[in-house]
């Protein structure tokens, strides 16, 4: 069920596990990962970093102009890759294009490939445009979210409302640190930023924590995410090329990694499929074995005394 | 007690001359059909039909379920005729149009205002205006809510009134207004509960340990990729069961089936299920659907104490 807002595009969830998905999807060798800090040591740990992508919701107490908008200046000229955000819903995907549209010598499929020759030097508007217009892309986009349920069409049921994340993306491009927020009409340019040590994400730390730190205490809900290479396969050539050798201690450290990212992608295989499936079938199946074993009656009557239980707190705290 | 819900087996607690309207696609107008029909409200079990049928042919040529004031019958005012009603809903934009049949239009607003207050509370009684009252003989009900045949030409039942001149109330009047009282049951406690909590972890973990042979016909029902092999130990089984049970995405499709289902509006859902139309009205409905399919498909209750 659509509304005029969301062109069919479903809203998703925001984790490292969605993204990723999306990434295989759109035949791109990376993942995302979640980065619990800036600090060099976390950062260092993921590299190469392409991208970081500042997940928020913001809740704002009056309102004001959102606050964090005044560092940087938007550059017109840009001359990477930029769409507008022309559905909201599409946030996330829009997100990654605007990410690897400025990755040079980007692996990615056909038709991701094609999508952005053919969106080469189209102006922000059309080009977010015709980003959500790409079918496919829509549909691997829906393909990472539930699928609804029960078909509740026409029964207008109040939704909850379903608050999406702001995404905004910051990466290099010709030796500055970008902003790349599809909802502003530009670019956000931050200044260059020192190639040697740590490189462009110094940078980035700099300008996030800024940012984070103009919103009043406890108005901003975020996330950060880190677009890296997939580590496997470089950790795997690496234990190849150990085997035999005396290096114990890198071979098990490097077994351990492996072991840690492959149980990370078995969670992430499992929620996805999870977010995709209608388990309504499965509701239905656990009640009728619940009433063929004899439990049915008695779960019945747990759950309506859950329920005073539920309704007395309630009434006690209300008076 | 089984009632077979293919034919209007209840207690009809009114019903009256109308035909249906329909809106004309694109537009705001709506055309008359000229088809001779009625509005008939039964009670079935404590659910409410508002059932629309061809005079001619016998027909139930629509059977909602309501509940409880989700729905009202209001007048159309932009019909000239001014015969012209809508049904409309609370949980739904659903519309349906109906115009008032019988030749006189002295009684339209009583038979309206009857409807509506059984909508609004089945527990309500119609209160008839003693001179209209139709002889009983060609409505009966019974206290057992036996079966009876749906009446060919339309007529109030009983003509019960908790009214003005209570001299003019028979002694078998007083006993049908019993009976209907007494199987009006509404919707009570029964309601009172939230699938959430009849599914929760600890139920579900006790009958996957318990009743292990029952699991196989869970798992055609687990996201593909996660349906145990064939050399899955029961314990993996379980694992994944409760893994999956445990998600947030199957905690949110119970949720919203419980939300869905007090919307009384999933008749066509609940058939897919295999289930009589009746399990679409609440959770308790439900509920008891299920139960009655348990023990039609062999439940194993019994089966178990005989091993």
């Amino acid at each position: 069920m659509s509304d005029e807002d969301s062109s069919g595009w479903q809203l998703t969830e925001s984790d490292p596990g969605v993204f990723t998905e999306l990434l295989k999807s759109l035949g791109v060798p990376y993942i995302v990962d979640d980065l619990y800090s800036l600090e060099p040591e976390s950062l260092e740990a993921l590299q190469p970093v392409h991208a970081l992508i500042f997940l928020f919701k913001w809740f704002p107490e009056s309102p004001d102009d959102e606050p964090g908008v005044g560092a940087g200046h938007y550059d017109s000229d840009f001359p990477g890759f930029f769409a507008h955000q022309t559905v909201n819903n599409a946030c996330a995907t829009l997100a990654v294009v605007n990410a690897l549209g400025n990755i040079a010598s980007l692996h990615a499929g056909p038709q991701f490939m094609d999508l952005l020759s053919f969106t080469a030097g189209m102006d922000p508007q059309t080009c977010g445009m015709a980003i959500t217009s790409a079918d496919w892309l829509r549909e691997a986009h829906n393909a990472l979210s539930p699928p609804s349920s029960i078909s509740l069409d026409g029964l207008d049921l109040p939704k909850k409302s379903e608050e999406a994340y702001h995404f905004v993306v910051y990466l290099p491009v010709m030796g500055s640190l970008y902003e790349l927020d599809g909802l502003k009409p530009y670019p956000v340019q931050h200044g260059e930023y020192d190639g040697s040590g740590e490189g462009w994400v110094k940078k980035a730390r700099e300008v996030i924590e800024n940012r984070i730190h103009t919103y009043p205490t406890g108005a901003l809900e975020f996330s950060l995410l880190a677009l890296r290479d997939d580590p496997i396969p470089g950790m795997r050539r690496r234990l190849d090329a150990l085997q035999g050798s005396a290096e114990d201690v890198e071979i098990s450290d490097l077994m351990n990694k492996i072991s840690n990212e492959n149980s990370k992608r078995e969670r992430w295989a499992f929620e996805n499929s999870s977010r995709r499936h209608n388990h309504i079938g499965l509701v239905h199946a656990l009640l009728l074995a619940l009433a063929k074993a004899g439990k049915l009656d008695s779960a019945k009557a747990d759950a309506q005394r859950v329920m005073q239980e539920r309704l007395e707190r309630q009434r006690a705290m209300q008076s | 007690m089984s009632v077979d819900l293919t034919s209007t087996s209840g207690r009809t607690i009114l019903a009256f001359k109308s035909g249906r309207a329909f809106r004309r696609a694109g537009t705001n107008f709506v055309d008359a059909s000229p088809t001779k029909g009625a509005i008939v409200l039964t009670n079935e079990e404590g659910l409410i039909h508002f059932m629309w049928k061809d005079r001619m042919s016998g027909e139930v040529g629509e059977d909602l379920i309501l509940f409880p004031g989700d729905a009202k019958l209001e007048k159309v005012p932009q019909s000239s005729w001014g015969r012209t009603y809508v049904l409309k809903f609370e949980s739904s934009d659903q519309k349906h149009f109906f115009w008032l049949q019988d030749s006189s239009t002295r009684r339209d607003e009583e038979f309206v205002t009857n409807l509506n207050r059984t909508l609004a509370d089945p527990n309500i009684i119609a209160i008839w205006d003693a001179r209209n009252v139709y002889p009983a003989s060609e409505a009966s009900t019974s206290a057992t809510g036996a079966s009876i045949s749906p009446p060919s030409t339309v007529q109030p039942i009983v003509p019960a009134t908790s009214n003005p001149t209570p001299a003019s109330t028979t002694p078998e009047q007083l006993a049908q207004l019993r009976g209907i009282v007494s199987s009006m049951t509404g919707f009570t406690s029964e309601d009172e509960l939230w699938l959430t909590d009849v599914l929760s972890s600890q139920n579900l973990l006790q009958l996957f340990q318990s009743h292990s042979e029952l699991l196989p016909s869970l798992f055609p029902h687990l996201p593909p990729e996660l349906i145990p092999s064939s050399d899955a130990t029961p314990q993996q089984a379980v694992e994944i069961l409760q893994r999956t049970t445990n998600s947030p995405p199957f905690r949110l499709a119970v949720a919203q089936l419980d939300r869905a289902l007090r919307t009384g509006a999933l008749g066509e859902f609940v058939r897919s299920l295999g289930l009589p139309e009746s399990a679409a009205m609440g959770v308790g409905a439900f509920l008891a659907a299920i139960a009655e399919q348990a023990r039609q498909e062999g439940g194993t209750e019994e089966r178990m104490e005989e091993d």
